[in-house]
């Protein structure tokens, strides 16, 4: 167990979040309250689930909320020419391959290094979906009837989704051969590669993979709010540092899917506190870029590695 | 020779451990002034700590170094600089992004008003490159130069100061046989020039032909310190050891040849690397490839693997052509390398040594498509005893290995897939005697055994050692094909020298 | 050829005023004023974050950081509850202080506390941003004293465009012509021969991360007497547009290596981008595609960044 203290750590301070809901106004914690708040946490859990695979390859993808955008906005079109349900998400689920595919391309067989590429598209796909927005409809299209039922319908499709993925995911990491192939270009790209590691192709599919996940966060969020060019809008931060929180080191090579999960919980909960017994967005700013810059300081503190001998 | 006059180093009962190893223990030694002193023993044996206390760069936990007398401060870097000592390492530590004048003055610039004072800088550079006989362009970024020239401007550097001791810590690993004989007559012009010259190789015919005593280390403590005329070679061997060790005479029964050819190299060529490359490997055979460095012989190795793309030619693997520039179409045709650079190439040193072995055979430990711990663990415990690892633990990271162990994790990686073709480059670099000769003893009995074996190597020795056949390359074309039985050096470094050039001597 | 990357960011940035030439023939001196001093807050920035990224470091928390200064310098200074009215040249100092002390902060994190500059600038951004919410309550601050507006929008001369300047100027002394300037660079290329050079790497990010914080506090100076406002989204965005600016100008992320002069070059081109756009008026539609043009150019940038990049370091060693 001692391999997972980090993530009892976690653990910990969600139960301290928790706790302290519990003493201040323990109505947050009350089912009704909870699930209310719970339909945010599903965008940033699939989120999450492509963005650990990509800094365990020592990348990063800042993108991320800017596709969630571009993928909202064509759902929207589609729902707004009243297309079916089916072929409306079809679409938004090919816009987010396509926009995953491009910065894998970029990435994986370009070799432009991905903090260059993702901070590019981040703006470039933001800004194709506020100009399809204000060029089309101008404004945000409601979610159809078709859609709605789909996905806040009685069948909690989303939640079923996302623990379907998530569960496929932490496997693929931990006890396929592709996972093994993901920590070793971390580690060493170049050596992975000399070992007959399809380096290139795994790069290519974890940043479409994570395109896609981005469209499915999209429908989500259209179906809850409505489909909008704002849709993602600096949910990337929270993306990452959830990750990081999780205990994914950002150089690469170290990770697991439960700390990721585990990171999501601990941010979603705490954010979500915070602004309900607060009630100022600019107190949850602080809390969470502390308990960012905290969990990186103290993962450290707690585990930090022997010296190596010489 | 030296005089025998106060010593110019004296170090006491120097002791450094990290965390429970004891890397140096109770050492005592002293260099005299103008001498070359050579310091030889296995990996691990403590040889980079006492030149990380000597420069400063690690406190020892016990003991003194004096340098002409003085006590040296410990632990500090500049002090060690101020007192004369210098070292070239064997890894590089230029500044590629930075030219030539800045690379020497990097950490002591010489400055007037608080400004670079460029000017005063390029005439000590002109200076001490005229010195060595230098003539490397002052304002090229050193990415530009080869290895070669830039461990010269590495030489240059510690020139710069006026020199008490020169350590130099395995300077020849990535030298050709020219550019090794420049170094040496440096070493020889500092030791006329009354300079200590602390000299750390494996290659023990530098030694010899350098040295004037030499100081043997064993697991941290100190064998001996003897004149280098009372040792010979497989004495020097033994006391590193602890056992005599010869692996470098010929195998003269060759078994296992029987004409088959396995891999077949018809007209390689990449532009600018090397072309037209043509020669056979057969089966129970082990073809040597020699030849200066930059030669081109790393990269058709490269090549062959996949892990580079050619521009034209055709290899064959039992008669099947194969396909360019994929390692992947490579290793299922049965081609396996061991790569030139062990730590960034070969291994991934946070991952586990079982992890590591397993990194190629990935497919094959699968059972419904997810990775069997129980099968994994069988093939590791099977290349482990196959190679004679020496790991506490599987679970242990293989940057905690010594390097002859890091080596055979490497070749055990590569074992693992039953290659057909094996490609070595630089198989013992950087290894302990000991080591070596096991490795060498595996490739003999591998080959022996069915595979076909491709070896690249600096290390003549080794290549007339190991190889049935020769191939000399020297800019990137075949020179020409020695018999591995009869070859001597002198016959691979004519070869190896471009028509026209000096021969050395 | 040493100035590839600056020769193309040269040429970009003529044929784009000779594609708004097309459109008015005066653009060129009407508006290049203009794009200078609009480009002064992103320029000074800059300076400091290309010297972080050259040591291997990163930095995006300038945005926020910018904002929070902006808003504490307009509580200090503003005539207008609930500001407090000290001495402008008071609250400079004290901006100038502070901005100086958080980039040390930074400095410290990533130096002391190993935590990775790209986490701990992540969250400076998100906590920065905060408490610059925190400090404004909401509103918009304005009402600024003269004599700090004067610095913004000086009558004849412009003073801020000569700080700029005088930053650039300096900021080039420091990489060509001063020891700490080759120690920077030094650092990024080869940290492990740097220590044993005996070059402090510590002390060498300390400083880099403090001056950028001391730069950004100049900045939002200079914005707010320019603008004479601040609002809760005063520097939002900045640090990617500063990253951009110099990662176009041929900065390697990996740090050890660019040239000042390219980042100047792509400061000019990237606010000229935005200026053309809007000026070249191609109808409301287009101006609601500026941004993914905008996205579109610097991705071009950066990929064949990429491979001029490649050409340069030729073959492997």
């Amino acid at each position: 167990m001692k391999k997972f203290a980090y993530e009892f750590v976690l653990l910990g301070l969600i139960g301290v979040v928790l706790a302290s809901a519990a003493i201040l106004d323990p109505l947050f914690l009350s089912q009704n309250v909870q699930l209310e708040l719970s339909s945010e946490i599903w965008e940033l859990g699939l989120l999450t689930l492509g963005m650990t695979l990509i800094i365990i390859t020592a990348g990063i993808d800042l993108s991320v909320g800017s596709a969630m955008g571009l993928c909202s906005v064509s759902l929207g079109l589609c729902m707004h020419a009243n297309l079916p349900a089916w072929l409306c998400g079809l679409v938004c689920l090919l816009t987010g391959l396509a926009a995953g595919a491009i910065n894998g391309t970029l990435v994986a067989f370009i070799k432009v290094h991905p903090l260059l590429v993702t901070l590019a598209t981040y703006g470039m796909y933001r800004g194709f979906a506020e100009g399809l927005q204000s060029a089309t409809t101008n404004a945000p299209v409601d979610a159809s009837d078709g859609i709605k039922s789909i996905v806040t319908g009685g069948f909690p499709v989303i939640p079923v989704l996302f623990t379907a993925l998530a569960v496929w995911t932490a496997i693929l990491l931990r006890r396929t051969a592709a996972g093994r192939g993901l920590y070793a270009i971390g580690h060493n790209e170049e050596a992975a590669r000399f070992s007959g590691i399809p380096v290139a192709r795994l790069k290519f599919l974890i940043y479409t993979y994570t395109g896609l996940l981005a469209a499915l966060a999209a429908i989500c969020y259209s179906a809850r709010r409505s489909a909008t060019a704002e849709a993602g809008m600096v949910l990337e931060l929270d993306v990452i540092s959830a990750v990081v929180v999780g205990g994914t080191s950002i150089y690469g090579g170290r990770g697991r899917l439960i700390g990721t999960l585990l990171g999501v919980l601990l941010i979603h909960e705490t954010r979500q506190f915070v602004d309900w017994y607060w009630q100022r967005s600019e107190l949850t700013l602080i809390v969470i870029g502390t308990l960012l810059i905290l969990a990186v300081l103290g993962h450290r503190f707690l585990f930090s590695r022997n010296p190596q001998t010489q | 020779m030296s005089d025998m006059s106060d010593p110019m180093i004296t170090i006491e009962n120097l002791s450094r451990s990290y965390g429970g190893v004891q890397a140096l223990s109770q050492i005592s030694l002293d260099i005299l002034p103008g001498e070359v002193h050579g310091l030889c023993g296995e990996n691990g044996a403590g040889k980079s700590t006492l030149i990380k206390c000597l420069t400063g760069v690690v406190p020892p936990n016990t003991g003194t170094i004096t340098v002409e007398g003085k006590p040296l401060s410990s632990g500090d870097i500049h002090a060690a600089e101020e007192a004369g000592i210098a070292v070239i390492y064997q890894e590089s530590t230029a500044f590629l992004d930075l030219d030539l004048v800045d690379n020497l003055f990097v950490g002591r610039e010489i400055q007037k008003f608080g400004l670079l004072d460029r000017r005063a800088m390029e005439t000590q550079a002109q200076a001490v490159m005229r010195r060595l006989d230098l003539t490397l362009d002052l304002h090229t970024p050193l990415q530009e130069f080869s290895i070669a020239e830039r461990q010269m401007v590495e030489m240059a550097r510690a020139c710069l100061r006026d020199c008490k001791l020169l350590i130099m810590d395995e300077p020849t690993a990535s030298l050709s046989a020219r550019e090794t004989k420049t170094l040496l007559g440096l070493a020889n012009q500092l030791r006329e020039a009354g300079v200590s010259v602390l000299y750390i190789s494996h290659r023990l015919e530098e030694i010899f032909q350098l040295c004037d005593r030499v100081t043997v280390l064993r697991d941290g403590k100190l064998v001996c310190t003897t004149s280098i005329d009372q040792l010979d070679r497989n004495q020097l061997i033994g006391q590193m050891v602890g056992r005599e060790v010869n692996s470098l005479t010929r195998c003269e029964e060759r078994e296992g040849q029987n004409n088959e050819v396995r891999a077949k190299i018809i007209g390689l060529s990449s532009h600018g690397q090397f072309s037209e490359v043509s020669f056979e490997v057969q089966v129970g055979e082990i073809l040597g490839i020699g030849g200066l460095v930059g030669a081109g012989r790393s990269e058709v190795a490269r090549a062959i693997f996949g892990a580079d793309r050619y521009d034209e030619g055709e290899i064959q693997i039992d008669g099947i052509s194969l396909k360019k520039g994929s390692i992947r179409a490579a290793m299922d045709a049965g081609i396996a390398m061991v790569p030139e650079d062990r730590q960034h190439q070969g291994l991934i040193l946070p991952m586990t040594v079982s992890e590591n072995l397993s990194l190629a055979i990935l497919s094959e430990i699968m059972k419904h498509c997810l990775l069997n711990d129980g099968t994994e663990n069988e093939r590791v415990k099977q290349l482990i005893q196959h190679l004679a690892i020496k790991a506490a633990s599987t679970k242990m990271e293989a940057a905690s290995l010594s390097g002859g162990n890091q080596q055979k994790v490497v070749l055990g990686k590569w074992l693992a897939i039953k290659p057909r073709f094996l490609i070595l480059d630089e198989p013992t670099r950087g290894v302990d005697v000991g080591a070596k000769a096991e490795i060498h003893r595996l490739i003999r009995e591998l080959t022996a055994a069915g595979m076909a074996t491709l070896i690249v190597t600096s290390d003549l020795p080794e290549l007339l050692a190991l190889s049935d056949r020769i191939q000399v390359m020297c800019e990137g074309r075949i020179a020409g094909e020695i018999d591995g039985a009869s070859a001597t050096e002198e016959q691979v470094m004519r070869l190896a020298f471009p028509r026209g050039e000096e021969q050395p001597i | 050829m040493k100035f590839r990357r600056e020769g193309s960011l040269l040429v970009l940035v003529v044929l784009l005023s000779l594609l708004a030439m097309l459109f008015d023939s005066s653009f060129v001196p009407d508006n290049a004023l203009d794009i200078l001093i609009n480009g002064i807050p992103t320029m000074i920035i800059a300076c400091g974050v290309m010297l972080v990224i050259v040591t291997g470091e990163i930095d995006i928390s300038v945005g926020s950081l910018l904002g929070l200064l902006a808003a504490m310098l307009g509580l200090l200074s503003s005539t207008v509850s609930p500001g407090l009215s000290v001495h402008p040249y008071l609250a400079i100092l004290i901006v100038l202080t502070v901005g100086t002390l958080i980039g040390l902060g930074t400095g410290c994190l990533v130096v002391f506390g190993k935590v990775p500059s790209i986490i701990a600038t992540l969250g400076l951004l998100i906590a920065l941003d905060g408490v610059q919410d925190w400090l404004m309550g909401g509103g918009d601050i304005k009402h600024f004293p003269q004599q700090l507006r004067n610095l913004g929008t000086g009558t004849r001369i412009p003073v801020n465009l000569i700080i700029a300047v005088l930053v650039v100027i300096g900021t080039g002394l420091l990489c060509r012509k001063m020891a700490m300037g080759r120690r920077i660079y030094a650092v990024g290329s080869n940290p492990s021969a740097a220590r044993v050079a005996g070059i402090s790497e510590a002390k060498i990010k300390l400083f880099v991360f403090a001056l950028t914080g001391l730069l950004t506090a100049l900045a939002a100076i200079l914005w707010v007497a320019k603008l004479g406002n601040v609002s809760t989204s005063t520097g939002a965005g900045l640090e990617l547009k500063v990253v951009t600016c110099v990662v176009v100008g041929g900065v390697a992320i990996r740090g050890g290596r660019g040239h000042l002069l390219g980042v100047v070059l792509a400061v000019i081109l990237i606010t000229m981008i935005r200026t053309v756009l809007n000026f070249m008026d191609l109808g409301s539609e287009a101006v609601k595609w500026q941004r993914a043009i905008e996205g579109v150019m610097i991705l071009v940038a950066v990929t064949s960044d990429h491979f001029t990049q490649q050409q340069q370091t030729g073959g492997s060693a």
